[in-house]
C-alpha cells in the first residue's frame, strides 16, 4: 500500500468497541484547537464506506463482534489500522475476562481464521489513554513520515561469578577487590 | 412521621433485626415476604430514595443468596441496606418494581448474573449479557470460574458464524463531524415526526469487571480497575471503592490524602462538564460552542497533568491514603488555571446560553416531573432539575467535603434547559470550593499506617460523581481479595427517563434530550427510526435527525 | 435577555491561534509525568515483586530450566502506566521514564525482555533463583548463616531443621 507524504489527506473511520470511552475522548481532542490535526489532511467521517483508516479503541466485547467485523469488510481496500490504547493493543487490563475477545491481535486470529483475509497495515498506540500528540505520532509513523523509535530490546547476562563457600560468606572483601560485580545496587 | 435517626431505626426494629456496619450505615434483615413493605415505607413515607440492588452468592458463607437493596436518606443522612435471603435450590423474592419502578434494570440484572427470580417483576428479560450466551450459565455465580466461560462454555465460534460480511450497510448522507461514538442504540416509533415510543438496547459495553476483581485481583489493585469503567468520570470510582473498603475495615485516612482527593474530585467535575456543554453544543449545530468550550477544557486537563502525571486515570488512590503530594508550586499554578477558567468562562459560556436558538432549542423540552423522577429514582442534576435536592456531598458529607461551604442549585422546571442552567452554576461552585480546598490544605501524612483488612466485612462507598450519585458496595474476602464488589454508575437510574421523556416530542429534538440526562455511555450515532404508520425502518445518522427546525 | 452574535464572535477573535506545532516542533510534557517503563538492566535482580502488583500482568517472568535462566518480559502493549512496579521494585531497577511517543508497526517490538543467569541446588542441583537475587540477600544475612543461601527451599528447609545454628555441611 502507497501511503504518500501527507500529500493526499486521510479520513478516518472511528469504531468504539466496547471501551471505556477515556481513548475515544482524546481521539476526539485531537480535532479541537490546540491540537487541530484539520490542519494536515486528516478528516472525521461517519460511514465506513468513506475512510480510508479505521481506528479501534477498546477491547472487542462479545457483543460488538459482529458489528466491528462488519465495519472493518465495508471499509474499501487499500486500508490501515490504528489499534489506540492499551486495550486495543492488548487486551488492556480486562484481556482475560469473559466477555472480551482481547485486542486487535485476537480479532486479526478470528479474521484469519474464519474469513482468510489479508491483514491491512497496522499501527500500536499504547498508553491509557494516549496523549493526543502520541496518537499524531502514530499516525505519522504509519505514513511513513516519521521513524519508530520504539524498538524491541533484549538482554542476556553474560558472565556471573561463580558461587562457592567461600565466596559467598567474605562477599564484601570480594566486592572490594574485584569491582563490577552486578547485585542489584541501589 | 419519624423523623430523628433513632424513631426510624424503631420503625425498622419491627421488621427485623438491625445492625450498624459502619459510620451512618445500617442493614436491616427482613424476610422474604416483608420486603415490599419495607422498601415502600422507606421510599415514599420516610422521603429516602432507592439506590442500588446488589445479588450476591453467599453459599460459601452461610448457605443462601443474598439480596441487598440500599436506600439513602438525606434527611436523617444515614443509608440503610434491607438484606433478604434467598432458597439457594430456587432462588425466589417478591420484586420491588411494582412499587419502585426505579429497580427495573436492577433487578434484571441480578436475574441474568446468579439466575435469581424476581416474582411479579413485569419483564423478567436479558439485559446485559450478549444475545448469544447460553441459557442456565450465570457468570457470577462461584461455582463457575473465568476459564471455563471463556474456554469451554462460550466460543468465538458461536458468535460470528452468524455473521456474513456481504449483509447490507446503510450509506448515511453526507459526511460530517459526528459526536462521541458508543455502541448502543435506541429505536424511536414515530408518526410523521412525532415520537410514540422508544425502546433502548445497550450494554455493549459489558467487559465483566465484576469477575474479574473477585477471581484475579487483590485488593489494592482494584482502584486501577475501577478507574478504567469510566472515561470521562473514573477518578470517583476510585475514590467511592477506596472509601468502601476503608469505612468496612476501620482504617483511618489523614486529612491531608481527604483533601487531596477532594481537589481532584472537583477538577474532574469541572472538565466534565465542560465536555458535557461542548456534546450538548454539537448536537445542536453550534459548533463553535463546542470548540470554545474545549479549548477551555484543555488548561485543566494540563492542570490534572501537572497534578498526577497523566491526563485521564490519575491513578492517585490506594487503599488508605494518596500516592503523590501536592507542593506549593503547584498549588500556586492551580489557582492561575482556576482563575483563567472562571473569567472566560464568564465571558463566553455566558453569552452563549443566551442565545435566542440555544433557548428556544432547550425550553420545555424532555420534560421530567417530580413525580416521575421520584418513581424513577434519577439522580444528580436530573434530579436537581426536577425539583428534588440531593447531593451526597452535602447530605451523606465524605472526604473532605464536611468542611466546605456550598450551595446545591436546584430548579423546578425540568426541561433540558434547567439541566442546562444546573450545571452552569455546578462549574462556579466547584470553582469556589477548590480556591478553598487549596488555600486551606493542612499538612500532615499521605498514607494511613494500619492497613489491615479483616475478612467478610461489608462496606458501603458513595461519591457524586459529574453524573450523580455512585454506589459502591463491598463484601471483602480472604488472601487480600474482594468477596463481592458491585459498583453502580448514575447513568444506571438515569437513562430509563429517557423513555419517558422522548413520548410526544419531536423527532429533531431527540439527541438534545439524549444528551441532557449526560448519559455515561453517551449518544451514539445510530439511532433506528420505525415510522408506525408507513411501516418502514430507517436507520439514520443522529446529526441528520437533530438538523431539524427550531421551534 | 439576548445576546447577540458578534459579541461571541468578538471573544472567539480574542482568543486567537493556540495551536501547538506539533508533529513539527517538539513538545514538552511536565516533571512527573508517566511515560514508558523500562528495566534497567545492571539493577534487576529477578525477584518478581513488579509482576505480582501489575494489574493487567504486562511484566510475566518464567523460568527457561534448559538454559538456566530467568526471563523477565515487559510488554508495552498492555501496560496502563500506573507505575506501581516503581513503587515496589527493592533495586529501583524499573522506572517510568517522560517517554510517550510509544507507536510501532509490529506489535513485536513493543517488548523487552531481560534474562538472568540462575544458580542451582548444592544439594539437589535444581535452578532455583537468580544469582543476582542471591548476592542482594546476601548482604544483610549475617555471615554464618550465608551458605544456607546456595541451597534451593527444600533443602534449606531440611538442613535447618537437623543443624540448629551453625549450617556446617
Amino acid at each position: 500500500m502507497s501511503l504518500k507524504l501527507f500529500r493526499r489527506s486521510l479520513w478516518v473511520y472511528h469504531l468504539n468497541s466496547g471501551g471505556c470511552n477515556g481513548c475515544d475522548i482524546e481521539v476526539l481532542n485531537i480535532f479541537t484547537p490546540y491540537h487541530d490535526v484539520e490542519r494536515l489532511g486528516i478528516k472525521l467521517v461517519a460511514s465506513p464506506r468513506h475512510a480510508d483508516v479505521i481506528v479501534f479503541t477498546g477491547p472487542i466485547t462479545r457483543e460488538t463482534l459482529p458489528k466491528a467485523i462488519r465495519a472493518f469488510f465495508a471499509v474499501p481496500e487499500p486500508k490501515a489500522v490504528v489499534a489506540v490504547g492499551s486495550c486495543a493493543c492488548g487486551g488492556g487490563i480486562w484481556y482475560d475476562s469473559y466477555a472480551v475477545i482481547g485486542g486487535i491481535e485476537a480479532f486479526y486470529r478470528i479474521l484469519e481464521k474464519y474469513y482468510k483475509v489479508r491483514l491491512p497495515p497496522t499501527v500500536y498506540v499504547p498508553g491509557c489513554p494516549p496523549k493526543p500528540e502520541a496518537i499524531i505520532y502514530g499516525v505519522a509513523v504509519l505514513r511513513g513520515v516519521l521513524k519508530q523509535k520504539q524498538r524491541k530490546t533484549y538482554f542476556l547476562e553474560k558472565e556471573v561469578p561463580t558461587l562457592t563457600r567461600d565466596f559467598i560468606v567474605n562477599l564484601e572483601k570480594y566486592m572490594k577487590q574485584g569491582g563490577e560485580i552486578s547485585i542489584g545496587k541501589r | 412521621m419519624p423523623t430523628s435517626i433513632y424513631e426510624v431505626l424503631e420503625l425498622m426494629r419491627k421488621y427485623g433485626r438491625i445492625e450498624k456496619i459502619h459510620k451512618d450505615t445500617y442493614i436491616v434483615e427482613v424476610k422474604a415476604d416483608k420486603v415490599k413493605d419495607v422498601c415502600s415505607i422507606l421510599h415514599w413515607k420516610l422521603g429516602g430514595h432507592f439506590s442500588v440492588t446488589v445479588g450476591s452468592d453467599e453459599r460459601l458463607i452461610n448457605g443462601y443468596f443474598a439480596i441487598y437493596h440500599v436506600f439513602l436518606l438525606d434527611e436523617q443522612k444515614i443509608s440503610i441496606i434491607v438484606h433478604t435471603k434467598a432458597n439457594p435450590a430456587i432462588p425466589k423474592i417478591p420484586s420491588i418494581t411494582p412499587i419502585i419502578p426505579g429497580a427495573n434494570w436492577h433487578e434484571r440484572e441480578a436475574h441474568d448474573f446468579f439466575g435469581i427470580v424476581f416474582e411479579n417483576h413485569p419483564n423478567l428479560e436479558r439485559l446485559i449479557l450478549p444475545y448469544d450466551w447460553p441459557e442456565k450459565v450465570y457468570p457470577l455465580r462461584k461455582d463457575v470460574s473465568i476459564e471455563e466461560l471463556r474456554f469451554k462454555i462460550l466460543k468465538p465460534e458461536t458468535v460470528e458464524a452468524k455473521v456474513k460480511p456481504e449483509e447490507e450497510y446503510i450509506v448515511p448522507i453526507g459526511p460530517y463531524h459526528p459526536a462521541l461514538h458508543e455502541p448502543e442504540y435506541f429505536e424511536l416509533y414515530v408518526e410523521g415526526e412525532r415520537i410514540v415510543d422508544a425502546k433502548y438496547k445497550g450494554f455493549h459495553v459489558h467487559r465483566g469487571i465484576e469477575k474479574i476483581a473477585e477471581e484475579r485481583l487483590t485488593i489494592n489493585q482494584i482502584p486501577f480497575i475501577a478507574e478504567r469503567i469510566c472515561g470521562i468520570c473514573g477518578y470517583t470510582h476510585n475514590v467511592a471503592y477506596c472509601q468502601a473498603v476503608e469505612y468496612a475495615a476501620n482504617i483511618d485516612v489523614p486529612l491531608r490524602a481527604k483533601y487531596i482527593r477532594s481537589i481532584l474530585l472537583e477538577i474532574e467535575r469541572i472538565h466534565s462538564h465542560l465536555l458535557w456543554f461542548g456534546v450538548l453544543f454539537h448536537l445542536l449545530g453550534f459548533d463553535t460552542g463546542f470548540m470554545m468550550t474545549w479549548l477551555v477544557r484543555e488548561k485543566i486537563m494540563d492542570l490534572a497533568e501537572i497534578l498526577t502525571g497523566n491526563r485521564k486515570n490519575y491513578g492517585m488512590n490506594l487503599v488508605g491514603g494518596v500516592r503523590r503530594d501536592i507542593n506549593e508550586g503547584k498549588i500556586k499554578l492551580s489557582l492561575e488555571t482556576l482563575d483563567y477558567v472562571e473569567y472566560k468562562l464568564g465571558n463566553i459560556l455566558n453569552k452563549m446560553l443566551k442565545l435566542k436558538e440555544i433557548m428556544s432549542r432547550t425550553k420545555e423540552i424532555g420534560l421530567l416531573s417530580r413525580e416521575e423522577a421520584r418513581k424513577l429514582s434519577v439522580v444528580g442534576p436530573v434530579a436537581r432539575a426536577s425539583g428534588i435536592s440531593t447531593d451526597v456531598r452535602k447530605y451523606h458529607p465524605y472526604a473532605a467535603y464536611g468542611e466546605l461551604e456550598f450551595k446545591v442549585p436546584v430548579y423546578d422546571a425540568g426541561d433540558v434547559y434547567s439541566r442546562v442552567l444546573v450545571r452552569y452554576d455546578e462549574i462556579f461552585e466547584s470553582i469556589s470550593m477548590l480556591k478553598q480546598l487549596l488555600k486551606n490544605i493542612p499538612k500532615g501524612d499521605l498514607m494511613a499506617e494500619n492497613v489491615e483488612v479483616p475478612e467478610y466485612r461489608k462496606g458501603l462507598g458513595l461519591t457524586e460523581a459529574p453524573r450523580g450519585e455512585n454506589v459502591h458496595l463491598v463484601i471483602t474476602g480472604r488472601e487480600n481479595k474482594v468477596y463481592r464488589w458491585r459498583p453502580r454508575a448514575p447513568s444506571y437510574n438515569n437513562v430509563p427517563s429517557t423513555l419517558v421523556m422522548l413520548k410526544g416530542e419531536n423527532l429533531a429534538d431527540a439527541p438534545a434530550i439524549i444528551a441532557s440526562i449526560d448519559p455515561c455511555f453517551s449518544c451514539t450515532d445510530h439511532v433506528v427510526v420505525v415510522d408506525v404508520k408507513r411501516g418502514t425502518r430507517r436507520t439514520l445518522r443522529l446529526k441528520e435527525i437533530s438538523r431539524g427546525r427550531a421551534r | 435577555m439576548k445576546a447577540s452574535r458578534i459579541e461571541i464572535f468578538k471573544e472567539a477573535l480574542k482568543t486567537g491561534v493556540v495551536t501547538k506545532k506539533y508533529p513539527f516542533e517538539p513538545i514538552e510534557v511536565p516533571e512527573g509525568f508517566r511515560g514508558k517503563p523500562s528495566i534497567d538492566t545492571e539493577k534487576c535482580i529477578g525477584c518478581g515483586a513488579c509482576v505480582s502488583v501489575c494489574p493487567p500482568n504486562a511484566l510475566s517472568i518464567e523460568v527457561d530450566a534448559k538454559r538456566g535462566v530467568k526471563r523477565i518480559m515487559l510488554f508495552l502493549g498492555r501496560c496502563i502506566f500506573c507505575g506501581r512496579c516503581q513503587e515496589v521494585c527493592p533495586t529501583e531497577a524499573i522506572k517510568l521514564s517522560r517517554e510517550f511517543e510509544l507507536s510501532s508497526l509490529n506489535s513485536k517490538d513493543l517488548y523487552q525482555v531481560v534474562e538472568l543467569k540462575m544458580a542451582k541446588c548444592k544439594i539437589c542441583g535444581r535452578y532455583y533463583a537468580t544469582v543476582r537475587q542471591i548476592l542482594f540477600t546476601a548482604r544483610n544475612v549475617p555471615k554464618d548463616q550465608r551458605p544456607l543461601l546456595l541451597l534451593c527451599d527444600e533443602c534449606r528447609s531440611k538442613v535447618s531443621a537437623k543443624y540448629i545454628s551453625y549450617a556446617r555441611w
